[in-house]
């Protein structure tokens, strides 16, 4: 893989096997291979034959309509699921935030899941106990609601803690799926900033947002994927017009029907 | 608010270590071993701390539930004593002898059944946590084993206040003075926990597939500890039937357990390599049962 590249991409396919069954559990199972039935399953192909190169240091944005695939592509790139078929060569140390969040124990405060959620991606104590401060005056949850449990926030308090826990792992590659959706003005201009800086710094950063201007502003390159495929690549405002007419039209231009 | 830039400014990423991993469909049924138990030790903080915060989630509310947690044993300790010496009354067994047989093998079996109940449920548990980050799922079991230790701990010195108090009491009880063979104890303990934590791969990876496991294992575990020797003594199996020690997994450890603790002897060879045994093959068929498949576990959660 060449040096300059972040992340790489080869015909990556991703399908999940769904069970039509109401419930999996052995009971079912076993009456089923009582009855000699076999279990009822669909495949869905989330990611179809997708390439992708990422260098280093760019920004990438990710767009599509809801159940194209984004986020299944982010959990491969972030090694959380393993592909069907392709490949993925990440060069680097990623952080993710995705779509749920960190992995946030409501029981606990959120000066505990920062540990934990540190400790998880493989920084040691020393590390994280310097960082937690930071992390917490980043967030900045109003009233001492960073030392009680998570489960007492609202959604922008949980958005604003999963995000200062990404941006402070200081990755080289970051995965934001969604992640600036539950702040409000005042953070989203603060996460922005941030962004920024971690931009400013070479790092690569993998946006996937269904507020386009987001794309638009941050992005040096974006993408659009329709279906699993990728359907265009390119300089975020062309992309964005495309998918927009796309919405609007709700087919996808002629140009594009062969890729 | 706007922000003021109290985040200490971070250099241009010089920091970038080259780190390449390739993400490739499992065609091979286990993942590269060495990695995986590298990565599994560097983050074996995290297994610790997870314990004692869950630890610490579960109990925040009530002195009374970190209390309850030795209480609950010792109370069905006693119950099970009355059951038992109502059932054969007598016994050659002197003064609370047997009480303290019971006590300390079902705060052992105990340990071992925590292992693998909490362990089994901690992945279908630990949703978001699999859903987000990619890590060795095995910590997750791991430290509901460590959490169970931390909660065995404690019935320790409640072991020996009975054990005392059925001295003053009941002056016949046999109490063993101070022997070096009490340093079988952490080895006992050892292989009781690995055990269970191989037990626990086993069940939470089934829990993965089939979500009523966990209510299985219930059942399971009420069976087993009825097989164990728990509520009876080792030497009262006679014959073929001693095979019943051996082929069950906790069955050597408990045994060696009533040797150490209640007699104060040594572990005889049976119950030393028989520990061995099940600690190792539970390690070694837990763990390739459950690595093999950690990779399926976020697209079935
Ligand atoms: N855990 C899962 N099990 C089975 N199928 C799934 C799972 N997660 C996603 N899918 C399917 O995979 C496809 C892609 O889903 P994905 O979540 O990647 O879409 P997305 O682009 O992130 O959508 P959105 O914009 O709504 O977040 C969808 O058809 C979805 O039904
Ligand atoms: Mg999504």
């Amino acid at each position: 893989m060449p040096n300059d590249l972040a992340i790489r991409i080869e015909e990556l396919s991703i399908t999940y096997k769904v069970s039509l069954e109401a419930k999996r559990t052995l009971k079912n199972a076993v009456m089923r291979a009582s009855l000699k039935q076999k279990e009822r399953t669909r495949t869905i192909e989330a990611v179809k034959s997708l390439t992708l190169d990422v260098p280093h240091g760019s920004v990438l944005g990710i767009v599509g309509s809801n159940g194209a695939g984004k986020s299944t592509l982010m959990r491969c790139i972030a090694g959380i699921l393993s592909p069907t078929e392709g490949r993925v060569i990440v060069n680097g140390k990623i952080s993710t935030l995705l779509a749920l969040g960190v992995g946030f124990n409501p029981a606990l405060s959120g000066r505990d899941n920062i540990i934990l959620g540190g400790l998880a991606s493989g920084l040691n104590m020393d590390e994280i106990s310097d960082k937690t401060d930071e992390i917490a005056e980043f967030a900045a949850l109003p009233d001492g609601f960073i030392d009680l449990p998570v489960r007492t926030y609202s959604s922008g308090m949980y958005g604003r803690l999963s995000f200062a826990v990404a941006v402070s792992m200081t990755p080289d590659i970051l995965l934001l799926d969604e992640a600036l959706s539950a702040g409000d003005a005042a953070f989203k201009e603060k996460s922005f900033e941030r962004m920024r800086q971690l931009c400013a710094e070479a790092r690569t950063i993998l946006i996937v947002s269904h507020a386009l201007a987001t794309v638009t502003d941050l992005c040096d390159t974006a993408i659009w994927m329709h279906k699993g495929s990728l359907v265009a690549k390119g300089k975020p405002e062309e992309i964005v017009d495309g998918y927009l007419k796309f919405l609007n039209v709700g087919s996808l231009p002629s140009s594009y029907e062969d890729m | 608010m706007a922000w003021d830039g109290t985040l200490t400014p971070m250099p241009v990423n010089e920091d970038f270590v080259p780190k390449i991993q390739v993400f490739e469909p499992h065609r091979a049924s286990l993942p590269p071993l060495i990695p995986y138990l590298k990565e599994f030790w560097t983050r074996r903080s995290f297994a610790l701390e997870l314990a004692r915060f869950t630890d610490k989630a579960e109990y925040l509310d009530s002195r009374l539930g970190k209390i309850w947690l030795v209480l609950n044993p010792l109370l069905l300790g006693f119950v099970y004593y009355l059951v038992v010496t109502i059932i054969r009354p007598g016994g050659k067994d002197p003064g609370l002898t047997r009480l303290d047989h019971l006590l300390i093998g079902l705060f052992t079996f105990y340990f071992a059944q925590n292992c693998v109940t909490a362990g089994a449920s901690s992945i279908t548990a630990g949703g978001r946590l699999i859903l987000n980050q990619a890590f060795p799922r095995a910590l997750l079991p791991f430290s509901s084993a460590i959490q169970s230790f931390q909660q065995f701990l404690p019935t320790i010195p409640v072991y020996i206040f009975v054990l005392v108090v059925g001295k003053w009491a009941y002056p016949t009880t046999i109490v063993p003075g101070w022997t070096w063979n009490f340093l079988w104890i952490p080895f006992i303990l050892i292989c009781t926990g690995l055990t269970g934590f191989g037990l626990a791969l086993v069940f939470a990876t089934l829990n993965v597939y089939f979500r009523d496991t966990n209510k299985l294992l219930t059942y399971i575990t009420r069976i087993w500890m009825y097989l164990s020797p728990v509520l009876w003594l080792p030497n009262t199996l006679r014959g073929s039937m001693k095979i019943l020690l051996y082929i069950n997994p906790l069955g050597p450890v408990l045994d060696a357990t009533s040797r150490v603790w209640v007699s104060g002897e040594s572990l005889n060879k049976l119950s030393f390599y028989g520990s061995i045994f099940w600690a190792l093959a539970s390690i070694m068929i837990g763990g390739y049962f459950f690595i093999s498949r950690e990779r399926d576990f976020a697209i079935r959660i």
